[in-house]
């Protein structure tokens, strides 16, 4: 569907300034974006896009507090004079964790919460609910627990518990940052059906873009909340604008013969099996990437290797006296002290002399010593908690995810990491849903699945390939494929 | 997480009617003296949540702290009290009123126990958040009872990360000292609190995003129909009601 030029949303000289920061969070952007049209906001960590999404959906600053300027005006009314119900049945606003927003315990139910909030008959809350699920595809789930459903389905149901507010503009920010490539492939397919076939003005906060070229988008690339680049959408290049997705250059291999890591016919599971008779190793100075959908057990196999989880059946073995390091997911699990400098110091003494600056330097966290580890950007976080698992120096390093809501640089400086310790003999195991960046980073993938895959990268992906799962190949999300 | 089965037994009955029945145990226990009431009662539970459909062995490991505290108190209790014809007269006494006494104190407290374990398994948080809403009570109640429950499963999976990050890092909080049980509750609660509050914010947006609290009311989810379920729970409540005015006409102890 083409775009027609009435807005949709209008922003003029916005500025937005949360309290105890030196910058405004957003600095004079204006934009106007037309009714239908699709725009992707991107840019480093901290640039003010997830700012903006919330300033447009109202949240900023009733519920959020702030210091505003400027004007937002949401299909012709501002958004700080006009009635939240009004402006909630117009903006749809849809998370990074799709756990984090399901407020009930039922898909019904949850569909249903909007329409009984703006108090409408009991016959068109269930007409709401029909048309929701329908509308992506999850009616079959309608009578089934919040808790049971997986990461992709509960996307699913918070995008259908937004349409049945009916609104005209959806607002994602980073909808596919938790979802496994399977699932993030189906949620673009479904924002791509719904700008169709109504026609949806798409707002989407993303790193990833090449899967959402398909639907023409305007990018907006953001840097410290001002608007630094605006590309028509003719004119994209993922490469050319610093965004995920260009492609990674690929690293020689160098691994060695000596084995860190020897798992053996593994198996694994809670309620069922996750997998079993899993057979794979990992030698110094290679990288193994780990790829599968949601919930088929890549983070519990870093746990098996970690000692943290005992197989049920198998044998996992470390290399006698090798030290693991561990990186979860969220940097703020692996946060304890006050400072950054007591958070370095914490698990051990300091080597030498000057240690401390040096690998402050070495995360670009200069100055920065002083400062409590939470207050810091995700980012920065992500930096200090790899920085501390390293200076455990250990051989084999496990990675869960390390590139989640990471831009560009921060991509870059962990690659460099994982190359670095590579180099100096050490294996890393790299969990991602990111295949493009496991592709150029792995010399040997592990793929977890209905039917494990474990071999060279170009086998893996051949083979994926040949089974049709083009969501986890490297060339659908830019890589080199 | 709980395990239900659909439409077994209790789950069949409605909110209200699952209400009425705990209050309903727990009335006829507490207010009967007769021992021979309590272990009926207890006996009502126990086939209610068979008929239910409630594992047996989820049932009991849910109970498994309150049995062994209901054992310590039938022991206390049977051992301080001297009147009565003695049983065992040994290093220890035990009296017939006393080991009267000590099981109807226990079984009093294993029935409150259980009746609400049971009520906790077979009722749904939603459909009693509906049925509250339905008679009148505030719904931001009703849906603090859902989110409340949303977050206990959360929290102790939040709780097992932390503790293993600790592990990873080789951090293993002693305390033995004042400063090492700061430490350790440094160490668990703050990162456990972070992921707290990183959650409240997100579902604090999601319902402000769908108008929760916009209006004093909200369409409440249709009523529910009574079945043979909400017959056999209220019969069995009305038949312990019974049988403890019987007893306390009979003078059973």
């Amino acid at each position: 569907m083409s775009s027609n030029n009435r807005p949709a949303v209008d922003i003029v000289d916005l500025r937005v300034s949360y309290p105890d920061r030196d910058r405004p969070a957003i600095d004079g952007l204006t934009e106007s974006i037309a009714e239908g049209e699709v725009v992707v906001i991107t840019g480093p960590s901290g640039c003010g896009k997830s700012t903006v999404c919330r300033a447009i959906g109202g949240f900023i600053p009733e519920m959020i507090p702030a210091a505003v300027e400027g004007e937002i005006l949401v299909l012709g009314d501002s958004v700080w004079a006009t009635d939240s119900a009004r402006i909630a049945q117009r903006v749809g606003y849809i998370q990074q964790d799709p756990d984090a927003q399901i407020c009930t315990l039922h898909v019904e139910r949850e569909v249903a919460f909007g329409p009984e909030n703006l108090r409408l008959p009991l016959d068109e809350v269930g007409d709401r609910v029909d048309e929701s699920l329908a509308a992506v595809g999850i009616d079959h789930l309608r009578h089934r627990e919040t808790t049971d459903l997986s990461g992709g389905e509960k996307q699913r149901l918070a995008i259908a518990s937004i349409l049945a507010m009916r609104p005209r503009i959806l607002l994602l920010d980073e909808p596919t940052a938790n979802l496994d490539p399977d699932g993030a492939k189906s949620l673009f397919d479904l924002l791509a059906r719904l700008r169709e076939e109504r026609g949806m003005t798409l707002i989407v906060v993303e790193h990833r873009i090449r899967p959402l070229l398909d639907m023409e988008p305007r990018v907006l690339v953001l840097d410290r909340g001002r608007l630094v680049r605006r590309r028509p959408r003719e004119r994209i290049d993922p490469r050319d604008m610093g965004l995920r997705g260009g492609g990674e250059s690929r690293h020689p291999v160098r691994s060695t013969a000596d084995r860190l890591l020897v798992a053996d016919r593994l198996a694994f599971g809670y309620d069922g099996p996750l997998f079993r008779e899993l057979t794979f190793d990992v030698r110094r100075g290679e990288t193994v990437g780990v790829i599968g959908p949601n919930g088929s057990g890549k983070t519990s196999l870093l746990r098996l290797i970690a000692g943290l989880a005992e197989p049920d059946a198998g044998r996992i073995e470390l290399r006698d006296g090798a030290v693991t390091g561990f990186v979860f997911q969220h940097p703020h699990h692996q946060i304890f002290e006050r400072t950054v400098l007591a958070e370095l110091r914490v698990d051990g003494a300091e080597r030498e002399p000057g240690d401390f600056a040096r690998r402050l330097a070495e995360g670009r966290l200069d100055g920065l010593g002083g400062a409590a580890p939470l207050s810091l950007s995700l980012g920065e976080q992500r930096r200090l908690t790899l920085l501390t698992a390293l200076r455990r120096e250990p051989d084999l390093l496990l990675l869960d995810e390390p590139f989640i809501g990471q831009d560009r640089r921060n991509v870059d400086w962990i690659v460099g990491r994982i190359r670095g310790h590579c180099a100096a003999g050490g294996g890393v195991v790299l969990v991602s849903h990111d295949v493009a960046l496991v592709e150029a980073l792995a010399d040997r993938v592990l793929y977890l699945g209905e039917a494990p895959r474990f071999g060279s990268p170009a086998d893996v992906f051949a083979g994926l390939r040949d089974e049709g799962r083009t969501a986890f190949l490297p060339d659908f999300w830019g890589g080199a494929g | 997480m709980i395990e239900r089965s659909a439409e077994a037994g209790l789950h069949a009955a409605t909110p209200a009617t699952n209400l009425v029945l705990l209050a309903g145990l727990v009335g006829v226990v507490l207010a009967s003296p007769s021992v021979f009431v309590r272990l009926g009662t207890l006996g009502a539970v126990l086939l209610l949540a068979g008929w239910s459909g409630v594992p047996v062995g989820t049932f009991l490991r849910g109970l498994r702290f309150v049995l062994v505290f209901a054992a310590v108190l039938f022991v206390a209790q049977a051992l301080s009290i001297r009147e009565g014809t003695p049983l065992i007269d040994g290093f220890s006494r035990f009296t017939d009123v006393g080991l009267l006494a000590g099981a109807g104190m226990a079984l009093r407290f294993l029935v409150v126990l259980s009746s609400s374990l049971l009520f906790v398994h077979v009722v749904d948080p939603d459909r009693l958040a509906g049925a509250l809403i339905r008679c009148g009570i505030p719904y931001r109640y009703g849906y603090l009872l859902i989110l409340s429950l949303r977050f206990v499963p959360f929290f102790r999976r939040e709780l097992r990360v932390v503790r293993e990050a600790q592990r990873v890092r080789g951090l293993r909080p002693s305390v033995r000292s004042l400063r090492g049980i700061r430490r350790a509750i440094r160490y668990t609660f703050v990162p456990v609190l972070v992921s707290g509050l990183m959650r409240v914010d997100s579902i604090a947006l999601s319902m402000k995003g769908r108008c929760f609290g916009l209006y004093r009311c909200r369409t409440a989810p249709r009523p529910e129909r009574l079945r043979s379920a909400d017959g056999i729970a209220l019969g069995s409540v009305a038949l312990l009601a019974a049988l403890a005015v019987l007893a306390a006409r009979g003078g059973w102890t």
